[in-house]
């Protein structure tokens, strides 16, 4: 554990530090450009150098092992003015074509030339080298060279991350610039991360693209429901639109985000969002549509039966127990999922497609209820009639309700998730609009907090149920997604 | 020390207390000028704003309403960087981006509007301004509408230049400059 010194302010570094980690203990922020904490050290931006006492030249602060006495200066004038060149080098080239690029309002080049240059450009535009602008590589990215600081994050994290290496510095000295190798294309499902690790505009999300500028957006933190893997992630919001999905990176879970979990915001601003209910294939009011719902329900009440879905949360697994309990006042309710879950490609995604196997399983210790087998043998033998569930969880039961021809009433967020059975549709809204608590594959408690409104008549699913169980005749008494939880006991 | 200016009022006479006199005096004032103008209209000094304008003195600081300027390819200068819009005070601009597929310039604003009806004519747009694509100098004062839907001015009725331009000299953006050139010589 050696102690040392930084700007006068002692700190024991943990052993094989570097000065760059040993600041960020202290609080002292060093500027940089290749570094990233998940990723090798590479040592070829210059912009964290350092000033250590008794050495001749001043030393990278990312690459520089914190060791026994060192005393550190990072407010020097040296340090300063060293500053100073390195962006002055890295700005020579730079297109200066921030009112196109993507990147601007979050862009490393222009925080760290208001924060630590403020320089005159000594080089004309038209001496500066020009590369080539933007070109698509891959699904998911575009490539401008231009803008390129040749840090080298999106070659490491292509090798040292995905491990697919698709990515390499092309020629030598000042001709370098970032390329494919021959014969790859950059789709890993992965490619993503590094629209957000390029402190520059050189790699965009083709996604994002032109859709807003990055000052305009809100930030709530919230969780991936793409899979049981569960990342933190920020929703990125303006004016009642989602526009990008970053990772919050974590200890636990995640540093980065899949490609498919970046997309998965797309369904809350899809063209087929549900806002009123469907019968059969025609949409209806929500109001008519509960009261149909409920007549079939009523018909067969003892024979009616309540499955709950492990994409849906914890609270609104429990408003269904409860409507199951209270409403129904039957025993064929279910909440008996089993997935195999872990990660399935060594970096994120889960073998488990559904967000809340885990939670729906907390619902089912608390409640109890019938096993999926029993429950689909039961409506295989037509001693259930009705089945009341969430869209995707369908089609656990899917076989059972194909030789029974039981009566399925689903609750969806969008078009294409209602299942060819299914005879009405209630519309919820989505976990972008609405909390709710989801456990991932480690046992972990993950909130998702609301980023945007539902539509008008969109209402969460605890609501819903609220009112299905109003219309067949008992009130739950659900106000809050909260509510739904009392009276469960939660072990 | 406010100064107090003493005033020595002449008092009312018999008929000036009456009143009604007075007020007789004076609608004949209103009714001589009623007549002068209505059989000699050319004394009037009221302009019949909109339909007439006093042409207005060519004065760099005058802002008028906007216009947005066209390159000499007929796009328009603007590349929908937002930064008019992030500096409106009175949240009048709304800007789409949209992106080229040819042109190096990459993105251009699909819609512009300016809500005229909510802009308070502070320049700030003009200030903001990269690209220079944005001017107040139609010498065309706005308002004056029947409807409000008159002022919503679209990216098609901004779009205009001014006599002498588009002025290849001095054109600062070399994306657009190489794209105009390369069209130039196909």
């Amino acid at each position: 554990m050696p102690k040392l010194t930084i700007d006068g302010k002692a700190v024991e570094a943990a052993k094989g530090a570097t000065l760059l980690e040993a600041a960020q203990q202290l609080g002292v922020y060093i500027p940089r450009y290749c570094y990233h904490p998940k990723l090798s050290v590479s040592g070829n931006c210059r912009m964290c150098l350092v000033e250590v006492e008794k050495t001749s030249k001043l030393v990278t602060a990312c690459s520089t092992e914190a060791a026994e006495g060192m005393s550190v200066r990072t407010d020097s004038e040296k340090v300063k003015a060293a500053r100073r060149d390195v962006l002055e080098f890295l700005l020579i080239n730079h297109p200066l074509d921030c009112p196109i690029c993507d990147q601007a309002g979050e862009c490393g080049l222009q925080d760290y030339y208001m924060e630590y240059s403020l320089k005159k450009s000594r080089f004309p535009q038209g001496d500066k080298v020009t590369r080539q602008k933007r070109r698509a590589l891959g699904p998911h990215l575009v490539l401008d060279n231009e803008r390129c600081v040749l840090c080298t994050r999106c070659v490491r994290f292509c090798s040292e991350v995905t491990k697919t290496s698709e990515l390499e510095v092309m020629e030598r000295a000042d001709h370098s610039f970032i390329d494919l190798k021959e014969g790859k294309s950059l789709d890993n499902d992965y490619s993503l991360n590094i629209a957000d690790l390029c402190p520059v505009g050189a790699w965009t999300s083709r996604d994002f693209r032109f859709k807003s500028r990055v000052w305009f957006l809100k930030k709530t933190p919230t969780v991936c429901l793409g899979c049981a893997t569960g990342c933190l992630i920020e929703a990125h919001h303006n004016e009642n639109t989602v526009y990008r999905l970053v990772p919050r990176p974590n200890a636990e879970t995640n540093t980065w985000l899949c490609d498919r979990g970046r997309m998965t915001y797309k369904a809350v601003q899809a063209g087929d969002r549900l806002a009123k209910g469907v019968i059969k294939n025609g949409l209806i009011d929500l109001e008519p549509a509960l009261r149909e719902a409920a007549t079939r329900i009523d018909e067969q009440h003892a024979a009616a039966a309540v499955l709950g879905s492990p994409w849906l949360s914890i609270e609104d697994n429990a408003a269904l127990a409860r409507l199951a309990a209270e409403a129904l006042k039957t025993e064929n309710f279910c909440f008996d999922f089993s997935a195999e879950q872990g990660i399935k490609d060594g970096i994120l995604v889960n073998k488990d497609p559904a967000p809340n196997t885990a939670g729906a399983g907390l619902v089912k210790a608390a409640c109890g209820g019938l096993s999926l087998e029993e429950f689909s043998r039961r409506i295989a033998d037509k001693r259930i009639k009705v089945v009341i569930t969430e869209a995707r969880a369908a089609a656990f039961i899917k076989d059972a309700l194909k030789a029974s021809g039981a009566r399925l009433i689903v609750f969806a967020v969008n078009r294409a998730e209602i299942p060819p059975e299914a005879y009405a549709t209630l519309p919820y809204a989505s976990y972008f609009e609405t909390p709710g608590t989801f456990v991932n594959y480690q046992g972990l408690k993950r909130r998702a907090e609301p980023a945007v409104e539902a539509k008008e008549g969109v209402k969460p699913l605890w609501a819903v149920v609220n009112k299905l169980a109003v219309y067949s005749g008992t009130s739950l008494r659900l106000d809050s997604a909260e509510d739904a939880l009392k009276g469960i006991n939660f072990r | 020390m406010i100064s107090v200016k003493k005033v020595n009022n002449k008092p009312l006479n018999l008929l000036e207390r009456i009143y009604l006199w007075e007020i007789g005096r004076g609608l004949l004032v209103t009714m001589r000028h009623f007549f002068v103008n209505l059989f000699n209209p050319k004394g009037t000094v009221t302009v019949q704003y909109p339909e007439q304008m006093i042409p207005l003195a060519g004065n760099a600081r005058l802002r008028t309403r906007h216009r947005l300027k066209v390159r000499a390819d007929g796009s328009p200068k603007c590349v929908a960087c937002f930064m008019c819009q992030t500096a409106c005070p009175a949240y009048c601009i709304r800007i789409e981006a949209a992106e080229y597929p040819d042109n190096g310039v990459e993105k251009y604003p699909a819609v512009f509007d300016i809500d005229l009806s909510r802009c308070v004519m502070c320049g700030m747009c003009v200030e903001a301004c990269p690209e220079d694509a944005i001017a107040m100098d139609t010498a065309e004062i706005p308002g004056g509408v029947e409807t409000r839907q008159a002022l919503l001015l679209t990216k098609e009725s901004l779009l205009r230049n001014l006599p002498g331009e588009p002025s290849v000299t001095g054109a600062a953006n070399r994306l657009a400059n190489d794209y105009l050139r390369a069209r130039g010589e196909e």
